[in-house]
């Protein structure tokens, strides 16, 4: 016990903590005074300071809110069907379903790829002469898709990418959530004559909610930085309707170096992240206080 | 005596190994290590090796090539450039970034400026794009200009050439005007037989500007008022919705319509692939397009690559008049898509002889000449000994192949109207405008007059935001104008 007085503990404890804290906070209030300032790289223009007018320039800009829901539309829907089909195959996977032992180590594979492997693998498939789907299609007599050159499509295009490439993420989690339920539970329900669907109703999904809450919550904050596969499949366009808040922000910063309202970005994008996962986590709490 | 014949010996052995290494060293660089910088290779990083090699074993000096990320490139050499710090002897750029980097470049040794290897250099690129305000700052050491490539077997197959004169009433040829090109990408879409017309890069972020820009300089580029078609040279207020432009930008989403299915999406590579892969008649592009569709390891149409210039007009906007001049002959204008990149000697550089000696090497007729012929290294014909060594072209081309392809990339250096390409302090913001509004238009969500109207009152909005004058006196320099 006398060793936990000891003072010799700030001596090891202080100068690992200072240093944590210059290299995590510095960049951040960096970035900050950044986003204060009308600063350009391109073309070289003298630092100014213009307090809120990067921020106040941004919302006014219809391109940010555009973006903004474009980024909102592309998490929503794809979490949402991660969610829907990550639970389907992972209850299924949990009744041990034939076939589910080479599943098991199948499906983690799109998650390993890199987003950048991914999205140049789906442009290829979606290509409209030598990609496999529309040649499918050819072959059955039904018109070449625009699948990324017309909005809807190509906004469907990217959501089925991401759906692809993260449920088995959704899966996993799930799975390892179904298999720590305890069996009790489940065996005086079956007592009690419950069927599949009151026990999944009453039991299995309540049970669940905590880890769900979690999943969707980190694939959301996830979904939302999206830039990569949007990058490679369509770049965003045509014009601007696929394009994404990381994707705009990287427009700024560095293909036109316009730092200060870049900063200025990011911190929107913080705050809009911010508040859409103190939403969700307010709506939910009730829930997750009356099945704790 | 035995000491004495020794002693002379020894002195003999290395008299005779100095005057070796004066031979080997030529000049002598020996210690010297010269740091260039460009983008990551292959594409010019590794013409940059290529020549360092021979500049090493030339000279004796060292050169360390030190690649970043297209994306970091620029900031990397401006704030090295603005903060005068000796971090690079050799920059390999971006001509569109020259306005930002002339205050602090080296002017090229007067002795480089001289003789046949000068006079080799193809004058666009010799007397404007290196040259800036009067003095010579930077060596192009790639050459880029849009040229026209098209399919010989089909061009030449005999039902096609009387199917096509019963239907446009003229022979079917390279064509001289965008209207022809335009037909001809009209007479072979024929998406049943797995043919169509034409490819051009029509994807935001992928190139899609330079090919507007070739539309447009058939248009815009009058003989009689040069560097106007950006912008006003007098005032800097932006042309850019003017019927010229919006002419242009009407037959280049008229090609999008013939182009093959998803073309919307394809940048410069997907036009090569679509070329080489047999999937469209004609096409225009970069040098790339003729040495990847020549190539049989890479195309299904080698020995068929045909090449022309780009075609151009009669008619063309006169921005002062505001009014069509019509001309008795077609006017075939030259656009000098991106420009080349071009090699520089920082202020900064503490090695400037050495540094000047070895961009004189990289861009000697033969070292470039080989670095031209070379796959990957991104290098296109900027000399004129280049487009006329048909024995150093014949290793991937057919005689006829390779007439026309170094005749095309002739005319496009030496035509007598040239467009240049923008250079402009702040070159992505002007085009990321643009690149939004263009992919609009293509997609049908707005028309062209709507959408270089737009265009114009951004970048008019650009210019005032970047300093009017500052602007106007970079836009005259990058245009070979006189400062007003």
């Amino acid at each position: 016990m006398t060793t936990r007085n000891d003072p010799i503990k700030h001596f090891f404890i202080w100068p690992a903590l200072i240093i944590v804290l210059v290299i995590s906070i510095f960049p951040l209030v960096y970035s900050l005074t950044t986003s204060f300032m009308s600063m350009r790289l391109v073309p070289p223009m003298p630092a100014r300071f213009v307090g809120f007018g990067n921020y106040a320039d941004l919302l006014q800009n219809p391109r940010f809110w555009h973006v903004a829901g474009t980024t909102t539309l592309i998490a929503f829907i794809s979490v949402g069907l991660q969610y829907v089909i990550g639970l389907s195959v992972a209850l299924a996977l949990n009744s041990r379903v034939p076939g589910e032992g080479i599943f098991r180590v199948s499906f983690l594979l799109p998650m390993l790829v890199a987003p950048v492997a991914v999205a140049l693998i789906a442009r290829q498939v979606l290509n409209p002469t030598m990609g496999p789907l529309n040649e499918l299609m050819s072959a059955l007599g039904f018109p070449n898709l625009p699948f990324l050159t017309q909005t809807s499509w190509a906004l469907g295009s990217i959501i089925a990418v991401e759906v692809w490439q993260w449920t088995p993420f959704v899966i996993l989690m799930l799975l390892a959530g179904l298999q720590t339920l305890p069996d009790d539970v489940y065996e005086a329900a079956a007592l009690e004559n419950a069927t599949p669907w009151q026990q999944f109703r009453d039991i299995t999904f309540p049970m669940l909610l905590p880890i769900s809450v979690a999943v969707v919550f980190i694939r959301l904050i996830e979904s939302y930085k999206i830039i990569d596969t949007v990058f490679v499949m369509t770049g965003g366009g045509p014009g601007i309707s696929t394009e994404t808040l990381t994707l705009f922000a990287y427009q700024e910063g560095f293909k036109k170096f316009n730092l200060g309202y870049t900063s200025a970005l990011s911190f929107l994008f913080l705050i809009v992240i911010t508040v859409i996962g103190l939403v969700y986590l307010a709506i939910l709490k009730p829930y997750l206080e009356k099945h704790k | 005596m035995r000491k004495l014949l020794l002693t002379s010996a020894s002195l003999g052995v290395l008299a005779m190994a100095s005057t070796g290494t004066a031979l080997a060293c030529d000049p002598d660089y020996s210690g010297v290590e010269l740091t260039a910088t460009t983008q990551t290779g292959p594409y010019i990083a590794s013409a940059l090796q290529l020549a360092a090699k021979g500049w090493e074993e030339k000279t004796c000096g060292k050169v360390k090539v030190v690649e970043f990320p297209w994306s970091e490139l620029y900031p990397k050499i401006v704030t090295s450039l603005t903060s005068g710090e000796d971090a690079f002897d050799v920059i390999a750029f971006a001509p569109a970034w020259a306005p930002d980097f002339t205050d602090f470049l080296s002017e090229m040794p007067a002795d480089m400026q001289k003789g046949a290897d000068w006079e080799d250099i193809a004058p666009v690129y010799r007397e404007q794009l290196m040259v800036w305000n009067g003095k010579i700052l930077s060596q192009t050491m790639d050459g880029d200009a849009h040229t026209y490539s098209y399919r010989i077997d089909l061009f030449e197959n005999a039902d096609n050439q009387k199917a096509f004169k019963d239907k446009y009433g003229y022979d079917l040829a390279p064509p001289k005007t965008w209207k022809q090109y335009l037909d001809i990408a009209e007479y072979f879409n024929q998406p049943t037989n797995n043919l169509w017309g034409t490819a051009e890069a029509f994807r935001r972020g992928g190139q899609q500007f330079w090919f507007l820009f070739s539309h447009v300089a058939g248009y815009t580029s009058h003989p009689d008022n040069p560097g106007g078609m950006f912008f006003d040279p007098d005032t800097m207020d932006a042309q850019v919705n003017n019927p010229g432009w919006v002419r242009g930008l009407e037959e280049y989403i008229r090609a999008s319509k013939l182009a093959p299915p998803n073309a919307l999406n394809f940048s410069f590579g997907e036009v090569n692939a679509a070329f080489a892969g047999g999937q469209v008649a004609e096409s225009i592009g970069w040098g790339d397009t003729g040495v990847i569709g020549a190539d049989p390891k890479q195309s299904k149409v080698a020995g068929s690559v045909g090449s022309a210039p780009l075609p151009g007009s009669d008619e063309i906007w006169n921005y002062k008049t505001k009014k069509w001049d019509k001309f008795d002959h077609v006017v075939q204008t030259s656009f000098m898509a991106f420009g080349g990149w071009q090699a520089a000697v920082p202020v900064s550089s503490t090695k400037q002889e050495a540094a000047w000696n070895y961009i004189q090497y990289l861009s000697s007729p033969a070292v470039s000449g080989q670095a031209a012929i070379t796959g990957g290294t991104g290098v296109n014909p900027y000399r004129i000994s280049h487009t006329t060594n048909l024995d150093l072209w014949s290793k991937i081309f057919s005689e006829r192949e390779a007439k026309e392809y170094l005749g095309a990339q002739k005319e496009a250096v030496t035509a007598k109207n040239i467009a240049l390409d923008m250079r402009l302090p702040g070159y992505f913001s002007y085009t990321e405008v643009l690149e939004i509004e263009l992919s609009k238009a293509l997609a049908g969500e707005v028309t062209p007059q709507q959408a270089l109207d737009s265009v114009a009152d951004q970048w008019n909005k650009l210019t005032d935001e970047f300093g009017r004058d500052k602007q106007l006196a970079a836009y005259r320099a990058s245009m070979g104008l006189p400062q007003k």
